[in-house]
């Protein structure tokens, strides 16, 4: 019976995002022959009491915070089932197969708010809908089509899981988890075409080019299609950590017995250690983005870090400083249930103090070119105090900071409840501490020297410090791995003995994610400024004027109450349609794991 | 209770955040005015547009007004009165309208005596129906409005026909990119152009590479020593109409002039 009616969920689950993809395509061939008449659209519709502007605002932002979720989370459904497979650690299987669920009721979602958004363009802003969709009419088809796929995969992912267990089937199972990030790429590239064209049109693109004559390839491969397109890959892998690790949290504290406790504990690190270990690389992408920005039109890259939106930057800072402490937060906090963990605690103050300066360093803004009624705005050119700081130089060197701070936040972590066995164990440590030391004085040395060269040179610099640490990291981890070899646990780690204030780390941690995901969702639309299309397509409505962050953060707020909403929710729902899968994992201080098996990751 | 205080911390959370993006400094971006009148536009509508641009977005009082870099255009100048008045005298067998007209799109054609350097405007920044407005407004200070509805029509047909933006010049000579873009209207360089602003003699050895970057894209960023008293006089906008291309020529050549 209980199977029946899953089976009818199955189908209405997966014929709704087609259905809705197949009634878009209807119409948008519907829309053709009304063109060809002679009858012209008009160039822009009403929306009731908040807008036109705020109405498309919110359904791409929600539709954006959806896709995001999707994207990121079958990667770590793929990695985790493959883990489980090669370690035979059917722990990892089942989380596997927890991630993909939560997937499968976001899907509809996802599909819910692009028909939302894709309809509010089309009766909202049918001018620019109808100059888009002849430049990328074909990639619009071919959009259409993986996404089809993409549900079919992931259908046959989630619903074969227990089919196909065994053997080679379990092979062909995780390539279907493959072939649905395939799909997932595929399907965020095309998007992020249509988006990048509207911030980088490419140089042959002027007012008088009609449409029809924009060649397709120069305007899909635009100037800043890849560094969003990696920018944002890597940030919705931390987006989907983040979620899980809520979605972790939500269910540690309102779960029954310590079995679930320590499942939900375990999925919760893991949800934080996806999430953290990807925003460690985040900054280096974001600089290349902000780089290719610059190169693409100065005046647009001023905007973007020094008019009206350089406040937007210390907001931002301030988002990912919080990121950064609730993360490492959550580790120390996280050592109190491994044995041997002790030691290391005194370091954590000092660990605190480098993150919260890193923080404040990044906070403050660069000089401001700003034009007269800025200026009065602000007070001043420059910000009031560390105007020196401002520069990237100091920026660069905060972030490094950040990193290698919780990148040593994790390796202590590791490192805890484990006695090396073998003969150079303090030699090995030494050389890591080594390591570190290095690290960190080739990102100071080359913070200082920046301000002695001229701009060009110090870009080049950035790159030493970020080479720097990533050198540093990788060899700290070959080492850790070699040393820890067959190491002696001090005692096991007590899943499940998390206190709850823990719990509320990961909350903040994905409340914070998801607004930044807003707040720079509105500075890539935001520098475009009165332009739908950059220096191609005008802004002529009403709602032509960039807003002021006051009320950009009212916007955003908006969508990211919707998002936490409608997921929890989805996850609600979920929870009610099966029961919780419980892995394996040793329940509290009689957990059986042994200590290798609990630090796979 | 539990789900009530994971609300609250949500909430929260997102309440701070939304209070701070409030309690900063609230900038917007707003529209560069763009005039679309038609042809049928009363002489008020073209005045008051044009008083806007005046003291607004055309920079126009960065030098008039203040007796020493300009003549004074609103209030009377070496006994002529005000420029509405004497527009019509300044060149023999001139109108006003025309003069006007002709001073803003070609300031170089005509040099007021006094002393004065050629003014440094880019009309080319502005639509025709805006210089149109502005020439309107100056007509208003004691003389009588002769523009109409049908030069604006036939200054934004001439527009449609050949669009602002991109850049002055389409070269990548140093020497063409300077004098397009009136660098040497205010920097003298071997003896050619105005002294109002540093020489670009020698340049190269007394700022460094990126402070003359700098000094292009924002001008207002640093003021050069001895200069202070005109700092703001270069015009903020100059980077603007350089392709990237051509900043880093002109940087290139500059730091390139040694003592
Ligand atoms: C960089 C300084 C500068 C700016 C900015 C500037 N002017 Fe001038 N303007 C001058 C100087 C110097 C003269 C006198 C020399 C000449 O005629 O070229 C002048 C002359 C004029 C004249 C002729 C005056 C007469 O008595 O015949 C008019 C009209 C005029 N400017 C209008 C404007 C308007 C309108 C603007 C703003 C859109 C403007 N100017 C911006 C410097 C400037
Ligand atoms: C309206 C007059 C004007 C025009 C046009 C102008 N400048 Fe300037 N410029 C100045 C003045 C006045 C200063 C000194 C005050 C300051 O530093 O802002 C200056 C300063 C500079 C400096 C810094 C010099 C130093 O010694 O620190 C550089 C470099 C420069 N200008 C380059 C240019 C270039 C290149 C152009 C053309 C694209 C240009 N300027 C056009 C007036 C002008
Ligand atoms: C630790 C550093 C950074 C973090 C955590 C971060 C985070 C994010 C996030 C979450 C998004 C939204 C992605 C999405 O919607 O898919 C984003 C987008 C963006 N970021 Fe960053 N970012 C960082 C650094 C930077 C830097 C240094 C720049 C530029 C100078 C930058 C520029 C942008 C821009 C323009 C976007 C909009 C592109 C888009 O919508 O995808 N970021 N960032």
């Amino acid at each position: 019976m209980l199977k029946r009616s899953r089976g009818r969920w199955f189908w209405m689950r997966a014929s709704l995002p087609v259905a809705i993809v197949v009634a878009i395509g209807l119409i948008a061939i519907a829309m053709e022959p009304l063109a060809a008449q002679g009858y012209t659209p008009r160039e822009y519709g009403d929306f009731p009491i908040i807008g036109s502007r705020a109405a498309i605002w919110i359904a791409a932002q929600l539709h954006l915070f959806f896709a995001a979720f999707v994207l990121g989370v079958p990667m770590f459904a793929v990695v985790a089932e493959a883990i489980g497979i090669f370690s035979s650690d059917d722990r990892y299987d089942k989380l596997a197969k927890e991630f993909t669920r939560l997937l499968l009721v976001s899907y509809s979602a996802t599909a819910m708010w692009g028909a939302v958004l894709v309809f509010g363009l089309i009766t909202l802003y049918p001018g620019l809908w109808g100059y888009l969709s002849e430049i990328f009419a074909p990639s619009m088809w071919v959009y259409v089509g993986i996404f089809f796929f993409e549900s079919f995969t992931l259908y046959l992912y989630y619903y074969g899981w227990d089919r196909w267990k065994k053997g080679r089937a379990k092979w062909g199972h995780w390539g279907l988890g493959i072939l649905l990030n395939l799909w997932g790429t595929a399907v965020m590239l095309i998007a992020n075409s249509w988006l990048t064209y509207m911030m980088s049109p490419p140089a042959e693109v002027t007012p008088d080019t009609a449409p029809g004559m924009v060649q397709f390839w120069s305007a899909f491969a635009n100037a800043t299609w890849m560094p969003i397109n990696i920018h944002r890959f890597i940030a919705n892998i931390v987006f989907g950590g983040a979620i899980v690790g809520a979605y972790a949290a939500f269910r540690f504290l309102s779960a029954k017995t310590d079995e679930e406790r320590a499942h939900y504990d375990w999925m919760g690190y893991i949800g934080n250690f996806i999430a953290i270990s990807a925003l460690i690389v985040l900054p280096f992408a974001g600089y290349w983005l902000g780089r290719e920005i610059y190169e693409f039109n100065q005046q647009m890259g001023t905007t973007m870090m020094g008019g009206f939106m350089s406040w937007l930057w210390v907001v931002q800072a301030f988002l990912i400083a919080v990121l950064f402490l609730a993360g490492n937060y959550y580790l120390w906090i996280g050592m109190g249930r491994i044995p041997g963990a002790e030691r290391f605690m005194p370091y954590t103050k000092w660990m605190l103090l480098v993150l919260l300066i890193g923080a404040a360093v990044w906070a403050t803004p660069r000089n401001m070119i700003a034009n007269r009624a800025e200026i009065t705005a602000m007070g001043g050119q420059f910000h009031p105090f560390l105007g020196a700081l401002g520069v990237m130089s100091a920026k660069n060197t905060a972030v490094n900071f950040m990193i290698l701070t919780t990148f040593l936040s994790f390796l202590l972590y590791r490192r805890a409840n484990k006695k090396a066995v073998v003969s150079w164990e303090k030699r090995g440590t030494t050389i890591q501490g080594a390591l570190f030391v290095i690290a960190a004085a080739v990102v100071l040395f080359y913070g200082v020297y920046g301000y002695f060269v001229p701009n060009i040179v110090r870009i080049g610099f950035s790159v030493y410090q970020v080479l720097a640490v990533i050198t540093a990291i990788v060899l700290v981890i070959v080492i850790d791995m070699l040393m820890m070899r067959g190491a002696k646990s001090r005692g096991e780690i007590r899943w499940g003995e998390m206190p709850e204030r823990s719990q509320y780390a990961l909350f903040i941690l994905a409340v914070t994610f998801t607004w930044l995901m807003g707040l720079m969702g509105f500075a890539r639309s935001g520098i475009r400024q009165h332009w739908h299309v950059f220096e191609v397509l005008r802004d002529t409505s009403v709602d032509a004027a960039t807003p002021a962050l006051g009320y950009a953060s009212i916007v955003i707020s908006v969508c990211v109450l919707i998002f936490l909403s409608m997921v929890s929710f989805i996850f609600w729902v979920g929870g009610l349609a099966e029961k919780p899968v419980i892995s394996g994992v040793g329940g509290g201080a009689t957990g059986s794991a042994p200590v290798a098996r609990d630090q796979e990751i | 209770m539990t789900n009530i205080k994971i609300l609250g911390v949500m909430i929260g959370t997102i309440a701070i955040y939304t209070w701070i993006a409030n309690a900063i400094p609230q900038l917007e971006s707003v529209v560069p005015e763009e005039l679309s009148f038609s042809s049928d536009v009363s002489e008020a509508e073209l005045v008051a547009a044009g008083a806007e641009l005046y003291s607004g977005g055309a920079g126009c009082t960065t030098c008039h007004g203040l007796e020493t870099r300009a003549p004074n255009l609103l209030t009377g100048y070496g006994g002529e009165g005000t420029i509405g008045t004497r527009c019509g005298t300044r060149v023999p067998g001139q109108d006003c309208k025309t003069y006007l007209h002709e001073s803003l799109v070609n300031p170089m054609a005509y040099v007021v005596e006094g002393g004065f350097d050629p003014m440094v405007f880019q009309a080319r920044v502005f639509s025709g129906a805006q210089i149109w407005a502005l020439v309107a407004f100056l007509q208003d200070q004691g003389g009588v409005v002769t523009v109409t509805g049908a030069d604006v029509a036939a200054a934004a047909e001439a527009d449609a026909a050949a669009p602002a933006g991109g850049p002055m010049v389409a070269s990548n000579d140093p020497l063409e990119i300077m004098r397009g873009n009136l660098c040497l209207g205010c920097h003298m360089l071997e003896g050619e152009g105005a002294e109002l602003g540093p020489a670009f003699d020698g340049i190269g050895s007394r700022i460094t590479t990126d402070r003359i970057r700098r000094s292009i894209i924002d001008p207002a960023a640093e003021i050069a020593e001895g200069f202070d008293h005109l700092a703001g006089s270069m015009p903020p906008n100059l980077a603007d109409m350089l392709t990237a291309r051509q900043l880093e020529v002109l940087v290139d050549f500059l730091a390139g002039q040694g003592g």
